[in-house]
């Protein structure tokens, strides 16, 4: 690129075209700029309004509190996370008593025994379950599953329940497991199978001694991800779960332990952190309440939980992941 | 399975029973939740279209009409007979089979609500089979023209309406103002330049069309006087898309059949404007639906009858309309009890209201309509944006290196956090702070555009990575600069899969309610939108609002209704992107 005479122009001198040029690489450069502002106005605007709903009630007191009531009727709001965070609980743990093992054994079947032909077809097939709006499952779960259930399995089971919300979450999130899974299982290289068929190992023994081991870490941050899909889940557990704030009702059981008896969490009525959040921005929203800002506060909790989870994922994936 | 047979040459038995159990068992794994999903899809069908009051003899009337018809126009196409004898085994067995089994069910363990065992037959074994030779039919030379043709007919007229639709919201004069003085001259700018290899006049196109644009927006209250609505549509609607079908004939063919294929439909849809209001159709939707429709078959058919090939698929929209009109009258003349569907063309015609009878879900489907298409546009224009600077801009080292590392790790990030919480972004930046309103399209466009942001980039990003590195050293090789190269070679070369990737996204953000929600989105709006700025709801807000009424005929019908039509939408938004790939895979 020496800038002699006899040498051709290298350099496009003409300052239109590198105007031209500069202008298009500003304009992409500010389209990415909005991801990240996203990140920050969304950090931003919860921070802010979260702020002033802490000078309102102590942060202690909301992470302790055991009565969530942001508009009661005769007064005296409290705002305690603790019914919440059990509500919440109850259904990531349910909903991840199906999504997981079903998630992983679907994995193990399309990476490990389906024929490619099978695999094609259901591989799609599997997305559908991901890309139903959440609000039908919501309305699946509260006009279809619950009366089957009640007519079937518990008849005391009341129309607005954390079981059907629950069943649906976790089917949802099947999907989430199943992908990142199996392209983990798939990762693992043919090798490793090939040497325990050379030992003698089954099938069997290879799917389950050497391939799920090798690709541990992916199935553990496949897992960690959907349950935090599931907790931050909103419809479902909208339509169909109903929007009572509770704690769980404590029996005396025998030898004097407090044991709370999962029908009286699974077949009522109660409330996620998400629902609460929806139920508020059912009312006024112009801003300037505490319970207005209470919503932010809680998206903030949501947000740092889900966040969290996902930094751990990456984590786990990024460190525990076996080189080949 | 290769040590599993191997009990020869002295070694051990080995039990096989174990792995079995385990490939069934992870088998069923991978099926249950379909099979829930399929049941439940199946008993939502039942209740949109009151299935279970369909009388036997109504179900085997239009099975003879419609369905038969068109299994026999598949197998005809596929010509096939092995084919043909599997698909007739699989529904002369599947009838004995479910007839059988249903009935062995209902007596020895109990009875199965609102389905009987035709019904069962219906989807268990007749839907599959369709599908099967609906899918084998349309790789034969006259399925392929038949359902090249249905889909011209069908998605032209989807476009068309979603395009009357945007019209309630988006002032019109302006559009004629700014497609006049703006569009116009930048476009016969450009096609001169281009003819005669001119330079200065393609690179003056879009200045000239910006003024245009702002001088539109200044003259809007400055000019009193405007054309009909009606005339509006043909100048600025018609007769572009029109010469745009015209010019790919005359480029194939003839200048003569190009013109005709122009022509003609532009003729019948100005005719059918005209004419609609008589009909009590509104003659500008009439017009824009005829053209959208009349233009893209009127090039097909050119090619269809070009080629000459599989003529006899072209039959095939007859056959289909035919045994609907056929199955009608029967069940007419012959008093056949029919069934009352919730989901019928009143559904989607009215407005909600207090009586399940009456409750409709035009207002809702127009608000999501102008939702979706502002959202297409913002995160299409985002996401393009940002690939393009991450795949082709930024180097993969250095400090430059690591900017892109954070902003791919954000973006991996800002695709988990939930969607509730975009919802509280857009009610407190957007809705309060910004002052775009509470629940207004505006507010409800940018955030879901945020929400589908990360969706559209990771896709795009697929989709540009994809493109051969050859290409591009090539065009760098001719000495054209990052710009040129991305224009010319990476777009064009990406752009499928970059359509693909957001027209999924965007199914992603219609079914989306939790941030509607948040932004204060009316759950019930009796009227359609008039403006970007005015309350709005959408189809899941509106199938919310329902799922909560009390009574039975909201819950299991007019809910039921809503559903079916909110994924009928989402099936041809995926299947459109499904198509697209699957073009751009065969084509490359």
């Amino acid at each position: 690129m020496t800038d002699s005479t006899e040498s051709p122009d290298l350099q496009r001198r003409s300052g239109l075209r590198r105007l031209k040029e500069g202008t298009y690489g500003g304009l992409f450069a500010a389209c990415a700029a909005v991801t990240l502002l996203t990140t920050v106005a969304i950090f931003v605007t919860l921070l802010s309004d979260a702020v002033v709903f802490f000078q309102e009630i102590p942060i202690a007191q909301f992470l302790t509190g055991t009565n969530w009531s942001p508009n009661p009727a005769g007064g005296g709001q409290a705002f305690g996370i603790i019914p919440l965070l059990i509500g919440t609980l109850v259904v990531t743990v349910t909903a991840a008593f199906i999504a997981l093992p079903v998630g992983t054994l679907t994995a193990i079947y399309l990476s490990e025994y389906a024929t490619p032909n099978a695999r094609s077809i259901l591989k799609p097939l599997l997305e559908i379950l991901a890309g139903i709006p959440t609000v039908v499952y919501g309305y699946f779960a509260l006009v279809y599953v619950t009366p089957a259930l009640k007519a079937t399995l518990f008849p005391e089971m009341s129309t607005f329940n954390a079981l059907s919300a629950s069943i649906m979450v976790g089917i949802m999130t099947i999907p989430m497991v199943s992908s990142i899974s199996e392209d983990a299982m798939s990762a693992v290289p043919d090798d490793l199978r090939q040497a325990g068929y050379g030992l003698g190992a089954t099938k069997f023994e290879v799917s389950t001694g050497i391939v799920v081991p090798a690709s541990i870490s992916g199935i553990a941050s496949s897992y960690i991800l959907a349950v935090s899909r599931a907790i931050g889940e909103t419809m479902i557990v909208v339509v169909a779960m109903g929007a009572q704030a509770r704690m769980p009702a404590v029996r005396e059981a025998a030898f004097g332990i407090p044991i709370v008896n999962p029908a009286d969490v699974l077949l009522e009525s109660g409330m996620t952190i998400t629902v609460a959040m929806v139920q508020i921005a059912g009312g006024d929203l112009t801003g300037g309440s505490i319970p207005y800002d209470s919503m932010f506060a809680l998206g903030l909790t949501l947000f740092v939980v889900t966040l969290v989870m996902n930094v751990i994922s990456d984590i786990i994936a990024q460190r525990y992941r076996e080189e080949y | 399975m290769a040590t599993d047979n191997t009990n020869a040459g002295g070694f051990g038995e080995v039990s096989r029973v174990r792995g079995i159990a385990f490939e069934y068992l992870s088998l069923g794994a991978s099926v249950i939740g379909l099979v829930a999903l399929g049941v439940l899809l199946v008993y939502v069908t039942i209740d949109a279209f009151d299935l279970a009051n369909a009388s036997p003899e109504w179900l085997l009337t239009y099975f003879l009409t419609l369905v038969v018809p068109f299994l026999a126009f598949c197998l005809y196409s596929a010509s096939d007979p092995e084919v043909t004898r599997r698909a007739l085994s699989a529904l002369g067995g599947g009838l004995v089979a479910v007839a059988a089994l249903f009935t062995a069910i209902e007596t020895f363990v109990a009875p199965i609500p609102r389905l009987s065992w035709q019904l069962a037959y219906l989807f268990v074994v007749a839907m599959p089979v369709t599908a099967y030779l609906t899918y084998i039919g349309s790789r034969g030379r006259a399925g392929g023209v038949g359902f090249g043709l249905v889909g011209r007919l069908v998605g032209g007229a989807a476009i068309g309406l979603a395009v009357g639709t945007l019209f309630l919201v988006f002032d019109s004069l302006v559009w004629f103002l700014a497609y006049t003085l703006g569009v116009v001259p930048a476009a016969a700018l450009y096609a001169y330049g281009r003819r005669r290899s001119v330079n200065w006049a393609m690179t003056a196109a879009v200045p000239v069309g910006l003024v245009g644009l702002v001088a539109a927006v200044f003259l809007r209250g400055v000019i009193v006087t405007y054309p009909s609505d009606l005339i509006i549509y043909v100048w600025t609607l018609a007769i572009p898309v029109a010469i745009a079908g015209g010019l790919v004939v005359a480029d194939r063919g003839s200048r003569l059949a190009g013109a005709a294929t122009g022509g003609v439909p532009l003729a019948v849809a100005v005719a059918g404007g005209f004419l609609a209001g008589g009909f009590g159709v509104p003659g500008p939707t009439a017009l824009i639906v005829l053209v959208t429709v009349g233009v893209p078959t009127a090039v097909y058919l050119h090619r269809v009858i070009d080629e000459g090939d599989g003529l006899v698929g072209l039959a095939l929209p007859v056959l289909l309309v035919g045994g609907a009109l056929v199955g009608a009258l029967v069940v007419e003349a012959w008093g056949v009890p029919a069934p009352d569907p919730w989901l019928d063309a009143s559904f989607v015609t009215e407005a909600p209201s207090r009586t399940a009878e009456d409750a409709g879900l035009y207002p809702a489907i127009v608000g999501s309509v102008i939702i979706i298409a502002l959202v297409a546009v913002l995160s299409f224009v985002l996401g393009v944006g940002t690939s393009v600077f991450l795949e082709e801009y930024t180097p993969e080292s250095g400090i430059l290196g690591s900017l892109t590392r954070l902003i791919q790790v954000n973006i991996a990030n800002l695709a988990a956090i939930p969607s509730v919480v975009y919802g509280l972004l857009g009610l407190g930046l957007f809705a309060n702070l910004l002052g775009f309103g509470l629940g207004t399209a505006v507010t409800a466009s940018l955030t879901l555009s945020l929400l589908i942001l990360p969706i559209t980039i990771i896709s795009a990003q697929e989709a540009i990575r994809s493109v051969p590195d050859d290409l591009r050293r090539g065009s760098d090789a001719m000495g054209a600069t990052r710009w040129q190269t991305t224009k010319n070679v990476v777009l064009p070369e990406a752009f499928p899969g970059i359509l693909t990737g957001t027209i999924l996204a965007l199914g992603r953000a219609i079914g989306e309610t939790a941030p509607l929600i948040m932004i204060g989105a009316a759950t019930t709006v009796f009227s359609a939108p008039a403006s970007l700025f005015s309350r709005f709801s959408a189809m899941p807000m509106q199938i919310y609002a329902w799922a909560n009424f009390p009574q039975a005929e909201f819950r299991y019908g007019v809910v039921a209704a809503g559903v079916i039509t909110l994924l009928i939408i989402l099936i041809g938004m995926n299947g459109t992107a499904i198509l697209l790939r699957n073009r751009a895979e065969r084509g490359s």
